[in-house]
């Protein structure tokens, strides 16, 4: 026997031996992820793609403030998400005066804070009026600064006194989430977040995740069933796929369409489509430009456009095409009108023709890093070239965009998303900049627009026939004016492992566990 | 030597001046900011202003850069205007986690380099030398986000023993063999190609040695080839590779960005992509501030070691 080898291998065996013993003395990190997770109760792991901004508390702008708002906080009423009819929260019911200047909300008497402090009529005033500061740019906050004063005398009636009827006032209410006033200054930079709802908000670790432990004094008996829930901040789609399909996480808010649709098909995997939550990609146009000023040269664009092809290659199918801003859902949404501009290329280059003038090369912007939006524009750019008319890409980083968005400085077109068209049709006008009448970023003006919008808001009930009659003015006009040409109804998805089951979504992509369980 | 670095101190303090008004400046001529970062696209121009009054950003340019510098004088940094809290703990809780990150790429690529380096340089094993070059190859040409993603699917989905990405949820002290897997396959993404190059320099220097008349001598003499290449070779040829490690932990601090980007995990690099991206002009300047800091003092250290083993330096006689 050689000695050396001997050595060696006895050397080589030690070595392995130790790294075995090792290994097996060590705790497995995929194991203690999946231990978590097979039994009821237990903690419900998950990821998002965008991490908290506290300043963007009141904004629903991403998926850290939205998780927060939906596992901590509650508000007085809750629409289904598939229509908008009001149901009971923190308000056991309401009252719309005939006049539809005054809402009388009568509260629940059960529910307390976090902090163990009742809940009460104050905590409504403190709320409205916090959401119609400018500060926190909350997107109804023209309807919430429309309520003149709030009667908080008794503290389970809370009485909203407003400067005129105001069709989408149930929105407002559905959307502004009740806040605690004593511990309201830590939302501002993210140390507290103290509500009524299932979970009580526990750390926030910027960059890295957010935990939540259960409410044992909720209202609803019985609820929640987890006792914590774990989110982390995985700000790539690759790798927050990756942590799911590795059993890391259950919950992914932020995976790619692709993606999703190879999980949906492996079978161990469930998809939630947000129908009911959904957002709006649309070509906007800047009507001062050359070219774009003739409406003929933007309905040329609206005929050209092939709408299938980009909901069906750029969003899987996770959608359909749109003409108007309306969802499915919406009171306002009519199938007729919705296909107003279906593709017709040989329609489209005789309006070029009447227009009678060479259209110059278009700028076309949007945000550069968002590869949705890029090959959406990538396939506009295709389609307008079929009818003549030249586009220069124009791919943004998204404050640059967002800053020509507001600042009204697009020299041609641009491309990205909008949402509230899936609330009362009143709100999207006052709510979202670029439909906004008096101001916005197509530098698009009409007193029949500007008219139609307002009285759509000042509806005393905001499904009722009156309103309807105003909603179809206004998508009128919409059609007429032609500023924002609508590509199609995106409705988001969340990819969801079969080990939870009952993860829910309000109207506005918040995270829902009240009735989730896991299961082994 | 005191007196040397007292004469030093008046650029290091000119050069810190005038950097804090370029990076106040230039950050600040990037269209967009972090107004319309907080505000988003829904937003009205009146919002916007609102935001920017309240964040400060209306004032006169030299009222925001004198209250940043009495921010830094006093060594409080402020507030992240974007990803919110203090950023002296932003910033301190992403150095920890960027530093475990390199500081054990770095501990993997030495040991590679230690072992496989005298390996190929003493095998007479043609295929094993072939399967060496090959694999260090392919190590050193394969970019950092592929071989990350293709390391997150091979151990983190299709063989799951490792977690594809992330930190762990009880936090990186609770327990070391858990923080361990999650460190594994980021400091082998970050620690490979680092690994690869120390552990090619590492080789081709110890064939040279080994070529030398005095190992010739000694093996004809009878000395063991291994205890020559360990004892001797490899003791000649470490302070050059030493060289050549210090210039790649560079390198392993730039790389860190992309592998913290693609495992998630929330280091410098990922701090600073958001910052940049949400125009978070006081959590840029913080951290591009500290860099310049760093590197500028670093500097001093250099010269002032210099200055220490070189008289003619200190004393400034050297005209």
């Amino acid at each position: 026997m050689n000695p050396a080898l001997s050595r060696r291998a006895l050397l080589s065996g030690a070595a392995g031996g130790a790294a075995l013993l090792a290994l097996a003395g060590c705790t497995s990190a995929v194991g203690a992820q999946n231990s978590g997770t097979v039994k009821k109760g237990g903690t419900f792991l998950g990821g998002i793609s965008t991490d908290l901004v506290p300043a963007n508390f009141f904004t629903n702008s991403n998926a850290g403030v939205t998780t927060i708002i939906g596992l901590v906080y509650e508000s007085l009423i809750r629409y289904p998400v598939d229509r908008l009819r009001p149901e009971p929260r923190l308000a056991k019911d309401w009252t719309i005066s005939p006049d539809g200047r005054t809402v009388t909300l009568h509260l629940r008497d059960d529910v307390t804070f976090h902090t163990g402090r009742p809940f009460t009529s104050a905590d409504v005033a403190f709320s409205l009026r916090t959401y119609a500061d400018p500060k926190w740019n909350g997107q109804l906050k023209s309807t919430a600064q429309a309520i003149t004063s709030i009667d908080a005398r008794d503290p389970h009636t809370a009485v909203l006194h407003l400067a005129h009827p105001l069709g989408n006032i149930l929105d407002l209410l559905e959307i502004v989430p009740i806040v605690d006033e004593k511990t309201f200054a830590g939302v501002g930079d993210g140390s507290r977040y103290v509500g009524t709802g299932p979970f009580v908000f526990e750390r926030w670790s910027p960059n890295s995740r957010l935990k939540f432990t259960k409410n044992p004094h909720y209202w609803v008996p019985g609820r929640p069933y987890l006792d914590a829930v774990d989110i982390a901040v995985i700000t790539d789609a690759t790798p927050l796929t990756s942590q799911l399909r590795s059993g890391q996480i259950d919950y992914a808010y932020g995976s790619s369409f692709l993606d999703i649709e190879r999980l949906e098909k492996s079978g161990k995997y469930d998809t939630i489509q947000l129908r009911g939550a959904e957002t709006q990609v649309y070509v906007g146009t800047n009507v001062t430009a050359e070219g774009l000023s003739d409406v003929r040269v933007r309905q040329a664009i609206a005929y050209a456009l092939d709408r299938d092809r980009v909901i069906a290659e750029v969003f899987r199918g996770s959608g359909y095409t749109a003409n108007l801003p309306w969802p499915k859902t919406s009171p306002a949404y009519d199938a007729k009108l919705n296909a107003s501009y279906g593709r017709n290329v040989a329609r489209a280059k005789s309006l070029l023709a009447e227009y009678g003038k060479p259209v110059p090369t278009l700028k076309y912007s949007y945000v550069g890093k968002d590869p949705l939006l890029a090959a959406t524009a990538q396939i506009v750019q295709a389609n307008l070239k079929e009818i003549g008319v030249t586009v220069a890409l124009d791919p943004l980083d998204p404050p640059t965009f967002v800053a020509q968005l507001i600042g009204g400085k697009f020299p041609g077109l641009w491309t990205t998303y909008h949402s509230w068209a899936q609330y009362t049709p009143s709100t999207l006008t006052v709510s979202a900049y670029p439909f906004n009448a008096l101001k916005n970023t197509s530098h698009y003006s009409s007193a029949a627009y500007t008219k139609d919008a307002d009285t759509a808001w000042r509806q005393v009930a905001g499904d009722g026939v009156k309103a309807r009659e105003a909603y179809a003015a206004l998508s009128k006009d919409l059609l007429d004016g032609l500023f924002l040409i609508e590509i199609g109804v995106i409705e988001g998805r969340w990819a969801v492992s079969d080990r939870v089951k009952g993860v829910a979504y309000t109207k506005r992509s918040e995270l829902v566990l009240t009735d989730a369980q896991l299961t082994a | 030597m005191t007196s040397y670095l007292l004469r030093r101190l008046p650029s290091l303090a000119a050069v810190l001046a005038v950097s804090s008004v370029l990076i106040f400046g230039l950050i600040r001529l990037v269209p967009g900011d972090p107004a319309t970062t907080l505000a988003g696209a829904n937003a009205t121009p009146d919002a916007v202003a609102a935001i920017r009054h309240q964040l400060g950003l209306d004032q006169p340019l030299l009222t925001q850069y004198l209250r940043w510098l009495g921010d830094l004088v006093t060594f409080d940094p402020g507030r992240s205007y974007i990803i919110g809290g203090g950023i002296g703990a932003l910033v301190g809780d992403a150095l920890g986690n960027t530093l475990l990150l390199t500081g054990s790429a770095l501990l993997l690529a030495v040991a590679s380099a230690l072992l496989l380096g005298p390996l190929w340089a003493g095998t007479r094993r043609r295929w094993l030398e072939h399967l060496l070059t090959g694999v260090n190859t392919l190590a050193i040409a394969i970019p950092t986000f592929v071989l990350g993603v293709a390391l997150a699917l091979v151990f983190g989905v299709l063989v799951p023993v490792l977690p594809a990405g992330g930190v762990p949820r009880a936090g990186l002290l609770a327990d070391p063999s858990i923080t361990a897997q999650y460190l594994l396959l980021p400091a082998v993404c970050l620690g490979l190609p680092v690994g690869a190059v120390l552990t090619r320099y590492l080789a081709e220097s110890l064939r040279t040695e080994l070529s030398k008349p005095y190992v010739v001598t000694a093996l004809a003499a009878g000395v063991a080839r291994r205890r020559l290449l360990f004892r001797h070779a490899l003791r000649n040829v470490l302070p050059t590779s030493l060289t050549v490690l210090g210039l790649q932990t560079g390198a392993l601090l730039g790389g860190a960005v992309l592998v913290e980007f693609t495992f998630s995990w929330p280091g410098l690099g990922l701090l600073i992509e958001r910052a940049v991206t949400g125009r978070d002009y006081p959590v840029v300047q913080v951290l591009l501030m500290l860099s310049v800091t760093v590197f500028a003092v670093l500097q001093l250290l250099t010269d002032a070691a210099h200055a220490l083993l070189d008289p003619r330096i200190r004393l400034g006689g050297a005209r």
